[in-house]
């Protein structure tokens, strides 16, 4: 059996099992904006899926540039669209 | 000491052949499994001959002399005496280990092109459609296109649709009858046929119709564009049509990861299909001492020959003698991946998909338009050039995904190749993954 933890995700609760990376369990919950780019405000996702791109990236528990599709969700954990 | 950077194919082979002699080896990756890319899967390995990844594992884990650092983010390497430091980052702290010798099999990633819309969420490439299935159990949409050009379109398009996926569209922008142009490679690796069998035979069972000679060239608003290309991707007038999708997978081929070599002083040379690759004598070693490289840094080639340039790197970096059998397998897989190379290569065409304000630089959003004012109105000449003055490639991606295109881009415009010299420049970069300044003033871990 998988544990189930949940996390935010700018303000709202979404669970995933334990192991799977953020980006995957927002894209799970047909959440696919991850968030919207500095210049054009265009909303973005992921796009590699393996770290190299860093369209991905989300705030942290307040800290930046964070690969969504690397880093997994962890219980508690608050997340934030970068801007 | 030897160690290893990457937990893929190659750097799980080559961590495995030294460990035969019992030597002390450590094997690093960013990842919190090994397995690569090619095998990430969360739970079980699945897929085309997928025992070779468990038996490898369990070859590794029981290895007394071999260490697995995992979530290891290698960012540098240097010179200390007669050793090699490695640094890497490891839950925010900074950490180093140092050993006389390390293989490097630090693998690839998908090579994109630009077309409008590619920058919309649900454009992705195939590895990250892949990556979300067997690395978290996700599907990435429902209605999904797969396209681009290769074989590994083929397991991307399988598994989603064994998954639950709805494939509205394999597509291809080659024949496979181009593998006419390569039949020693075929004729010498017939294991191939029964892969393609396989997959075949999954095609069939989803109905699924893989079409050729078309592309993905735009998508908005869950509605993709498909349009028939010729061989030079140049866009056939009036064959294009829509097809409602969620998610568009496009991929076109694999470019290596080459910051590492880079950063240690490894010479580079320009692969047969403008790849910039690593110089490696035939036991896989650098042209710098003590430092081996094995796997797709070496050329595009594909897990089975990443396996064996991966142990044929163990063997030579523990002082093992290395059968010739080993020898004539590389070489009859090397044709094999030269073969891949000619059958499907990335045309010049893909550039009239593009329209002015298509994004190219997808972190500093530099559109085709800025990048075209920097040559026509600027005078710049290369991608370098370009860069100052647009910014494209100065993300936090280090022009990883797109300062390939800018060269190829800049080039169509001044009418004038891209040199060897400018790909193996847009290939290297400072560091090889992201740290701050504040992990680097403290908290470092030596050993």
């Amino acid at each position: 059996m998988t544990q189930t933890i949940s996390f935010t995700f700018n303000g709202a609760t979404i669970e995933c099992e334990a192991g799977q990376s953020i980006a995957s369990a927002l894209i799970n919950e047909d959440q696919r904006e991850l968030r919207r780019t500095r210049f054009g405000d265009e909303p973005r996702s992921i796009f590699c899926g393996i770290g190299i791109c860093f369209d991905c990236v989300v705030v942290i528990n307040g800290v930046a540039n964070q690969r969504s599709c690397l880093i997994e969700a962890q219980d508690g954990m608050n997340i934030e669209s970068a801007q | 000491m030897i160690i290893v950077i990457g937990a893929g194919p190659a750097g799980l082979a080559a961590a495995e052949a030294a460990s035969r002699n019992g030597t002390e080896v450590a094997l690093l990756d960013s990842a919190s499994r090994m397995g690569g890319q090619y095998w990430r899967h969360r739970t079980k390995v699945t897929g085309y001959r997928s025992e070779r990844g468990d038996q490898l594992f369990a070859k590794v884990r029981a290895a007394d002399s071999v260490t697995h650092i995992s979530e290891a983010s290698v960012w540098s390497a240097h010179r200390e005496g007669d050793l090699i430091r490695v640094n890497y980052l490891q839950g925010g702290i900074e950490s180093s280990l140092t050993a006389e010798k390390i293989i490097l099999a630090t693998g690839a990633y998908d090579r994109t092109l630009p077309f409008p819309g590619w920058d919309t969420p649900g454009s992705m490439t195939p590895g990250a459609a892949q990556s979300l299935l067997k690395g978290h159990d996700v599907i990435a949409g429902k209605r999904i296109i797969v396209a681009g050009t290769g074989p590994f379109l083929l397991p991307v398009a399988t598994g989603l649709a064994e998954a639950g996926a709805e494939i509205v569209g394999l597509l291809d922008a080659h024949s496979p009858l181009r593998w006419s142009l390569s039949p020693r490679a075929l004729l010498e690796n017939v294991s191939k046929f029964s892969e393609l069998l396989y997959y075949a035979r999954l095609l069939r069972k989803h109905r699924i119709t893989p079409h050729f000679g078309r592309a993905v060239t735009a998508f908005a608003d869950g509605v993709a564009t498909i349009s028939t290309i010729d061989s030079d991707f140049v866009m056939k007038s009036g064959r294009s049509r829509a097809i409602k999708a969620d998610v568009v997978a496009v991929g076109w081929g694999f470019l290596p990861d080459l910051s590492l070599g880079g950063i240690l002083g490894c010479a580079q040379k320009v692969d047969s299909d403008g790849t910039v690759i690593f110089e490696v004598d035939q036991n896989q070693l650098s042209s710098q001492p003590h430092i081996w490289i094995a796997g797709e840094a070496t050329g595009i080639g594909g897990a089975d020959l990443s396996l064996i340039e991966g142990e044929i790197a163990g063997l030579a970096a523990s002082g093992q003698k290395i059968s010739s059998s080993l020898f004539r397998n590389r070489a009859r897989k090397q044709r094999f991946a030269d073969a891949l190379k000619r059958t499907y290569p990335v045309r010049d065409g893909w550039r009239q998909w593009i329209t002015p304000s298509t994004i190219i630089c997808r972190c500093e959003e530099v559109r085709s338009q800025e990048i075209a004012d920097s040559v026509i109105e600027l005078g710049a000449e290369d991608s370098r050039t370009s860069k100052l003055f647009t910014r494209a490639g100065m993300g936090l991606c280090q022009g990883r995904m797109c300062s390939r295109n800018v060269s190829e881009i800049v080039s169509g415009i001044t009418q004038c190749a891209v040199t060897d010299g400018e790909r193996i420049a847009a290939s290297n970069r400072p560091t090889a993954a992201p740290i701050s300044l504040g992990q680097l003033a403290d908290g470092k871990n030596s050993l």
